[in-house]
């Protein structure tokens, strides 16, 4: 057990280098030849964002300003997640020439994903926290949180990452199922309202949810200019060590399986 | 000194009839008493053992689906081994398909870097064989376009130009011999022969009974998935033309 993580390890570090080209190939390919090229990746989400935060302001008759931080807070960790879900799904059918050719850690495919995804979301956060500072945000040392919290995101998507990567091979069916499964979750999630306001027969599965820990460690910080609280902190460190946990495992199993079931 | 040793190693594919189980099939699979079988095993590469060793340059021969290609993927490990076991001593370079993960919209020096990453060549080594790389592709004038818009010689030589560029212990070759016009030809078989020459182990699948009997010391002959005959390669090539297995 020792060796081989050793050797997983060892293997990844000798594969840095075509795991960054896949990363920069990511990053560069999207907005070939589009005017704005790059700056794409920050515009859409702010005005995706901008639109929901006119829409349920007037919906919810709430402060636009106010809403539009509350907002902002909770949609950067889930953009970031619900990306990492969806796209690292197909991380392995779209390199099946590659796969099929050439041998590579497989682990590269979807850890490229996650992590050109997380340079754009870095990237957005801070146009965005730029706009919430200008509209009035609160800014305080909580901001320093940030870092950390993405830290943990990170894993945790990586992790989900991971599993819905193998699997989708398998049940090419799961990438479909997986995008409704954001859409649904992306409701039972707090992001639009807060954390206390759904209630009825769904209100339950708010708290089973497990990206509410992480939407927790960014809205904190960003909207209520305080740290997290400890027992969100720890909910989140340990769901992203038990995603990794279990993610890498699954992985770890089916990783020669792969190139025979593309 | 490079060494590959192959020990009764098998390959195995599974073949779905009708089609690849859906997440619904294999849920109600579970539950089911009795399986019904939806596919079949087939054995590519059927218990092969065998040693090469340093200065050895193997021809493999066989017909249409005898596991050749197979075999050269599990030595370059994308297959992983069903059953046996393989050990590879050396650099071994995959030059299974040459141009694979060339990207289309990228020009042809972003792919030298990207594809040079995949062939496992490091940054320092590829800034170092780029000027050479696209001097002997003849592209100093289209480097920089994205090579969707190659011609096809384009792209072969832009793609051999970079796999061929740097000499591994232990070379694999499918079957290629690169495209391109007249004189690219000659000047590629030239640097392959080169590099035959310059690696400690050559191995090859061909269908161009000539060109194996000139460049190989030793011939394989694969049939339906199992090592039909080893030998000198006068011997066995005409053996195998003659579709004979014993003398």
């Amino acid at each position: 057990m020792k060796t081989n993580a050793r050797s997983f390890l060892g293997e990844l570090h000798n594969s840095r280098n075509v795991l960054s080209q896949l990363v920069s190939q990511q990053l560069i390919l999207r907005y070939r030849r589009t005017a704005l090229g790059y700056l794409w990746t920050l515009i859409n989400p702010l005005l995706m964002m901008s639109v929901m935060a006119l829409v349920f302001a007037t919906l919810f008759k709430a402060d636009l300003k106010t809403f539009a931080v509350f907002l902002f807070a909770g949609m950067i960790p889930w953009n970031f997640f619900s990306s990492v879900v969806t796209q690292s799904g197909t991380s392995f059918i779209n390199n099946e020439g590659l796969i099929k050719k050439i041998y590579l850690p497989k682990i590269i495919f979807p850890l490229s994903i996650v992590a050109a995804l997380l340079i754009d979301s870095a990237l957005s956060f801070l146009a965005l926290f730029a706009i919430i500072i200008i509209i009035g945000g609160s800014l305080s040392w909580a901001v320093l949180f940030i870092p950390i919290a993405y830290l943990m995101l990170f894993f945790f998507a990586l992790g989900i990452g991971l599993i819905t990567s193998v699997a989708t091979v398998f049940f090419r069916d799961l990438q479909h199922v997986v995008l409704i499964a954001m859409q649904g979750l992306f409701f039972l999630t707090p992001i639009l309202y807060k954390h206390d306001a759904l209630g009825g027969k769904v209100a339950w599965l708010v708290g089973f949810n497990p990206v509410v820990p992480f939407i927790e460690l960014f809205r904190a910080p960003l909207y209520l200019a305080s740290l997290p609280s400890p027992s969100v902190i720890l909910q989140a460190a340990l769901l992203s060590l038990s995603s990794m946990f279990i993610g890498l495992l699954i992985f770890l199993r089916q990783e020669r399986k792969i190139v025979f079931r593309l | 000194m490079s060494s590959i040793h192959v020990e009764n190693l098998s390959i195995k594919f599974r073949i779905y009839h009708d089609r690849s189980p859906s997440l619904k099939d294999y849920f109600a699979n579970l539950f089911k008493r009795q399986r019904q079988t939806a596919y079949s095993d087939f054995w590519a590469v059927k218990d092969v053992s065998f040693q090469i060793r340093a200065g050895d340059r193997v021809g493999i021969v066989g017909h249409n689906g005898a596991g050749k290609s197979t075999l050269l993927k599990a030595l370059c490990r994308v297959y992983e081994s069903s059953d046996g076991k393989i050990s590879v001593d050396g650099r071994i370079a995959p030059l299974l398909e040459i141009g694979a993960g060339f990207h289309p919209e990228f020009t042809g020096r972003e792919n030298i870097y990207l594809n040079g990453a995949i062939l496992g060549y490091t940054k320092q080594q590829l800034s170092v064989i780029e000027p050479e790389v696209i001097a002997f592709a003849e592209l100093e004038e289209f480097i920089d376009t994205p090579v969707k818009y190659y011609s096809t010689g384009m792209y072969m030589r832009l793609a051999f130009s970079l796999a061929t560029a740097m000499h591994p212990d232990i070379l694999v070759l499918d079957e290629i011999f690169a495209g391109g016009d007249a004189a690219f030809m000659a000047k590629a078989r030239a640097r392959m022969h080169d590099l035959i020459d310059k690696a400690n182990i050559m191995i090859m699948v061909s269908h161009d009974q000539q060109l194996v009997k000139s460049l190989c010391n030793r011939v394989i002959w694969m049939d339906r998935g199992r090592v039909a005959a080893d030998g000198s390669p006068e011997d066995i090539v005409e053996r195998y033309l003659a579709g004979k297995l014993n003398g």
